[in-house]
Formats: structure tokens, C-alpha cells, sequence
């Protein structure tokens, strides 16, 4: 394992424990709501926070004790932090300059950088005049500018526009996947996780309660704060195109039919995520009419009952998990064991398909 | 609508005005435009300006040097007496100068706790000197560049440091590269302060220093003393200070003076 990290800090009443081993080219998320510890098990791997006890083990070096400059980790903030007084090139080139590389081999690099993940950012340009977005994109280009063994990302798309966010997620889970070596973003948004991360690691109050895959972790969530975070429902598979403008997205657990995204040649593509919020769900006790094309019959595994809203789990093919109304539960009669209908229009399921930046996630 | 201001406190506005200007346009009425030239050329007033000159520039150059590495640990560093350290430093700015001047005296004089040794180690004595002229007005500036470095440094956020050493920075090249840039306008300030403050130095410099010509007789020591014999000729040499006070004004104008308003 590249990294092998045992974190321990104690913060008052509160206690961070954390046993973390990611593989190389492997992305994982840090899950957990506000005050969760994600935060500073960052702060601790980057070297800005010391801990009370453990070890970090970074490609069978100990770098735990090393200062921060010296460890070899790359990393993007929320706030991306780009350098004042600096343009955007210079900013990129800083990792390379700080570490006595020539200027012009530096500036070089971060143009070459700057093109493949800002290619509309003018290198020239003073960070203060760029979007959220662009801040996001010359702060990842930064951290990569460094060479670094490990990324750490903290909430990159927390600070950006709803509409800048679809393009920029693609270009983190490319960036990635492509990345060699272990890297790990820390994020509240299970949506983002789910698309980007090839595992999760669920922190709730300074300690790790579950580990898994995406699909591992919504099959089978281990705590209540696993099952509501995942419990927007995730799709995988081979996307097979249909018949006026649809696509077929087939799954191992059956088959759901989305619009083609925009800009995909109308082809099959293998390895397509969707994601589908609950809430898009509805839940019907007999077969609907109309026009929803995904409409499917099941049986009610589980009913989670809120104060004004319930999550049902149904094991539709492929199983699903719909947000309903109280008062639909009871107008309805739903319980465990009643079989339903649910249907959820094609336009709904947000789709990202790898290499392609118009995801319509 | 604008609402109308009361009567009482625009009279006390107009005479804290009238305070501050009456006496400059005095100055300015009062200068003997004719024989302006020959007193500003004169021997004595171009020593004077000399003189003048390098001390406040070299105590400018000291102010920065010392000035913004402490403001640094201030800002940065924790400390116990970290509060106290500061108060000290900056209690030149309240001091009187003549008790500014005796103190360098106790210090540094010939007879001083350092100046003693100073003068037996090495031979050198700061009394008397264009060094000590330079001492007494490092003394009474310093402060300036503290109080405006540390404001500068303080309003940095931290996160900047820490971003910068996580991507591969020593704290020195972060220093020079992120940090030092982005107080840059607070720094300036500063220095442009001490400057000014060192060129109008008279209490220490003249209790500390004495007042000897083309050593130690910087433009305000020579005003004062032309003053009982020559008083045009220490209202001409006046005006040349207003005229440099004017343009630090002018300087600071964008960074300093509207900065805060």
C-alpha cells in the first residue's frame, strides 16, 4: 500500500482515530458531516496539524515527522488559495520554482499544465479576476505542478458555481484515474464521492464506520448516516443507445432507460455511473400511466420514516430507494412486504461517462 | 436626502481645521521668497540637507531591516510576554524624544551599559556621531514599520503559508515569495513613515547626538537654532520640510491615507 496512515488527535472531549490505506492510483473520499474529523486527518497527512499519535507511511517512507514541504503531497482547497501578486502561470510554476527548478522549465510545465486543465484561463492572468471554477482549475494544475505522490483534495467543488460543477467533477475523476498514485478527497456531497471516488470511507465523530466501494456502501449501508448519505440510488454499467435520442444504461441489476448526454457519439460506451435522487422517485400502488418510460414492480424491503418524509428501499430490479411523503406512506399503506410500482422519468438520472466533460450530472 | 449636520459640531470642525492649516499657511506667508535660494544653498543648510539625508535614509533602511523580521515574530510566533514585547517596542511612539535621547545615553553613551564596552572592544562612540544621529532616529521610527509590518502580516490568512509549504516551499522561500509580496503595500507604508519620522527627528537626536555641524545637524536641529538668529532662514528651511512632508503625503495617498477610510 502507498499509504498507510494511523491517526490519532485528541481536541478536547473529542477523539480522531483513523486507520487509513489507499493503493496506488487509487481515489478515495473521506465522507462525514460537518465537525466529523475529515478536515483534520487532511491537515495531519499535509503536515499542518501534528498529531497526538501514529504513524504515516507514504511508499514505505515514514513521513510523519518530515515538515510539511518535505513529504511530497499535493494539495487543492475549497478556497483554492491561489497566490496573489502571482499570475496563474506563476502560480503553477511555484511547486516546481520553490523546489529549485529553472524558471523557464518551470513556467513551461505550468503552461503545459495550465492547457490541459484550464485551456480557458489565460496564463497571464491575475487569480483574482478567474470564476470559482477556473480557481478550482489552477489549484489542481498547482498541487500537480509539484509531482507529488500523494493529492489530497478538500472539498474542491464546495466554493464553485452549480454550473461550472458538472464540467469540473469529469475533469477531477479524469484527473484521477490518471493521477499515479494514492490520492484522497475529503467531501460532505455524497453525489460527488460516489462519481469520482473508487472507494469510500465514512467518518462519523473521529472514527471510520464504514469502508466500501460505492455499491458496497449503498447495498449494504452500516450506519444511519451511511444510509442517508447513499441514499441517492447509483447506477454502473454499459450505456447501449436506444430507440429517439434515449440510451439503454444496463447494469447488473437491470436495465434503466436516461437521454443521451450531449456530446457522446451515439455509440456503446462501457463504464457509465448515473446517480438518481430519491426524491425524483415516485412510488404508486398500481401500475401508472402515462409516459414514464422507467417504471418497475417490486416489493417494500424497508420503510424509514421521517418527520415529514420516509425513504423507501425496494428491491426492484435493478432495487431502488424512493423519498416519499408521510402522507403518501399512509395514504398508500406502505409497509414492508406491500408490493408497488415506482417510475422516475428518463431526463432525471444524471449520467457521467468517462472522457466526456458534458456529463449531465 | 442628506440630513443636515448640527451647528455646534461644524463650528468645532472648522477650528480643528483651522488647528492643523493656519500654522502651515503661515509658514507659507511668511517666506522670504527673495533671498529663498541663497538660504536653501547656503553652507550650512546644504550640510544640513545632507546630513539629513543619510541619516533618515540609512535609519529608514535599519527600520525595515530589524523592524520587519520582529513584526514577523510578533504576528507568526507564540510566545509568553508576547504582548508585553510588543508594548515595548512600540512605546518609542509615545515617548517623549528628550527621554528617548537620555536612554540612548544610559545605553550607549561613553559611559553607558553598551557603549562603555563599545568604546573599549572597538573604539567607537556613537555620541557625537552621524551613527548615533542614525541610532536616535532607527529609535524613534522603528516603531512604525512594526506597527504597519505586523498589521500587514496579521491580515494575512494563514492558509496561504500552509498552502504554500504543502506545495513544496521552505518557510524562507515562503516568506520571500508569498508573504513578503502580499504586505508589500503595508510594508511600504511603513517604511515611508519611518522615513518621514527620522527626517523630522529633533528630541533624541539632539540630546543623544548633540548638534554639530555636518556630523550630527540634520534640517530640524538646524531650523531650531536658526530660529534665534535667522528667523526667515528657518522659515525658508521650513518649507522645504513641508514641501518633503507634502509629498509623502501624496506618496501614501492611495495606500495609507484612503486605505483606512
Amino acid at each position: 500500500m502507498p499509504l498507510r496512515a494511523a491517526i490519532r488527535v485528541r481536541r478536547g472531549d473529542h477523539v480522531i482515530d483513523v486507520d487509513l490505506h489507499v493503493g496506488d492510483d487509487e481515489t478515495i473520499a473521506l465522507l462525514g458531516r460537518n465537525g466529523a474529523g475529515k478536515t483534520t486527518v487532511l491537515e495531519v497527512l499535509a503536515g499542518l496539524l501534528a498529531a497526538d499519535g501514529g504513524h504515516i507511511e507514504l511508499d514505505e517512507r515514514a513521513i510523519h515527522e518530515l515538515p510539511p514541504e518535505q513529504r511530497g503531497v499535493g494539495l487543492a482547497l475549497q478556497d483554492a488559495m491561489l497566490f496573489p501578486r502571482m499570475s496563474v502561470r506563476e502560480n503553477v510554476a511555484f511547486p516546481m520554482r520553490a523546489r529549485g527548478e529553472p524558471a523557464r522549465d518551470a513556467r513551461g510545465r505550468a503552461t503545459q499544465l495550465l492547457r490541459a486543465l484550464a485551456p480557458a484561463v489565460d496564463p497571464d492572468a491575475d487569480p483574482a479576476t478567474l470564476s470559482g471554477g477556473e480557481r478550482q482549475r489552477v489549484s489542481l494544475a498547482r498541487a500537480l505542478a509539484g509531482a507529488p505522490r500523494l493529492l489530497l483534495l478538500d472539498e474542491p467543488l464546495a466554493a464553485v458555481d452549480a454550473s461550472a460543477r458538472p464540467a469540473l467533477r469529469a475533469l477531477l475523476r479524469d484527473t484521477l484515474a490518471a493521477f499515479d498514485g494514492p490520492s484522497i478527497l475529503v467531501t460532505h456531497d455524497p453525489v460527488e464521492a460516489m462519481t469520482i471516488a473508487d472507494r469510500l470511507v465514512l467518518l462519523e465523530d473521529g472514527h471510520v464506520t464504514q469502508t466500501g466501494t460505492p455499491a458496497e456502501v449503498r447495498n449494504h449501508p452500516a450506519t444511519r448516516y451511511a444510509a442517508d448519505l447513499v441514499g441517492v440510488n447509483l447506477f454502473e454499467g454499459v450505456l447501449e443507445p436506444a430507440e429517439s435520442g434515449a440510451g439503454t444504461l444496463r447494469t447488473s441489476q437491470g436495465d434503466i432507460t436516461v437521454a443521451w448526454p450531449d456530446g457522446l457519439p451515439f455509440a456503446v460506451t462501457p463504464g457509465v455511473r448515473a446517480t438518481l435522487g430519491p426524491a425524483e422517485i415516485a412510488v404508486h400502488a398500481e401500475r401508472p400511466e402515462g409516459s414514464p418510460r422507467n417504471v418497475f414492480h417490486g416489493v417494500v424491503q424497508e420503510v424509514a420514516a421521517g418527520a415529514s418524509r420516509a425513504r423507501v428501499r425496494l428491491d426492484t430490479a435493478p432495487p431502488l430507494v424512493a423519498e416519499i411523503t408521510s402522507g403518501s406512506i399512509d395514504r398508500m399503506q406502505i409497509a414492508a412486504g406491500r408490493p408497488v410500482w415506482a417510475s422516475f422519468k428518463a431526463v432525471e438520472v444524471r449520467l457521467m461517462v468517462p472522457g466526456n466533460e458534458s456529463d449531465t450530472l | 436626502m442628506r440630513r443636515r449636520l448640527p451647528i455646534a459640531v461644524l463650528v468645532l470642525a472648522l477650528l480643528g481645521g483651522a488647528v492643523v492649516v493656519v500654522p502651515v499657511l503661515a509658514l507659507a506667508a511668511r517666506v522670504p521668497w527673495g533671498r529663498l535660494l541663497d538660504t536653501l544653498t547656503g553652507e550650512g543648510a546644504s550640510a544640513a540637507l545632507r546630513v539629513s539625508l543619510e541619516v533618515s535614509a540609512a535609519a529608514t533602511v535599519l527600520s525595515v531591516l530589524l523592524g520587519v523580521p520582529l513584526a514577523w515574530v510578533l504576528a507568526r510566533a507564540q510566545f509568553r510576554g508576547r504582548s508585553l514585547v510588543r508594548a515595548m517596542v512600540v512605546l518609542p511612539i509615545v515617548l517623549p524624544p528628550v527621554v528617548a535621547g537620555v536612554g540612548l545615553l544610559a545605553a550607549l553613551g561613553r559611559r553607558g551599559l553598551i557603549g562603555g564596552w563599545l568604546d573599549r572592544v572597538f573604539g567607537v562612540q556613537l555620541t557625537f556621531s552621524t551613527a548615533g544621529a542614525i541610532v536616535a532616529a532607527t529609535f524613534v521610527s522603528m516603531p512604525l514599520v512594526i506597527l504597519a509590518a505586523e498589521a500587514g502580516f496579521r491580515g494575512l490568512d494563514p492558509r496561504y503559508e500552509q498552502a504554500a509549504a504543502v506545495l513544496g516551499a521552505s518557510p524562507g522561500y515562503t516568506l520571500r515569495r508569498v508573504v513578503l509580496p502580499m504586505a508589500a503595500p503595508q510594508l511600504v507604508a511603513g517604511a515611508v513613515l519611518a522615513w518621514a519620522r527620522a527626517l523630522g527627528e529633533f528630541g533624541a537626536t539632539i540630546t543623544f547626538a548633540g548638534n554639530l555641524q555636518g556630523r550630527t545637524q540634520t534640517l530640524s536641529l538646524l531650523v531650531f537654532q536658526q530660529l534665534q538668529t535667522d528667523p526667515e532662514g528657518a522659515i525658508a528651511l521650513s518649507l522645504l520640510l513641508v514641501v518633503v512632508s507634502i509629498t509623502v503625503l501624496v506618496t501614501l495617498r492611495n495606500r495609507w491615507i484612503t486605505g483606512v477610510g
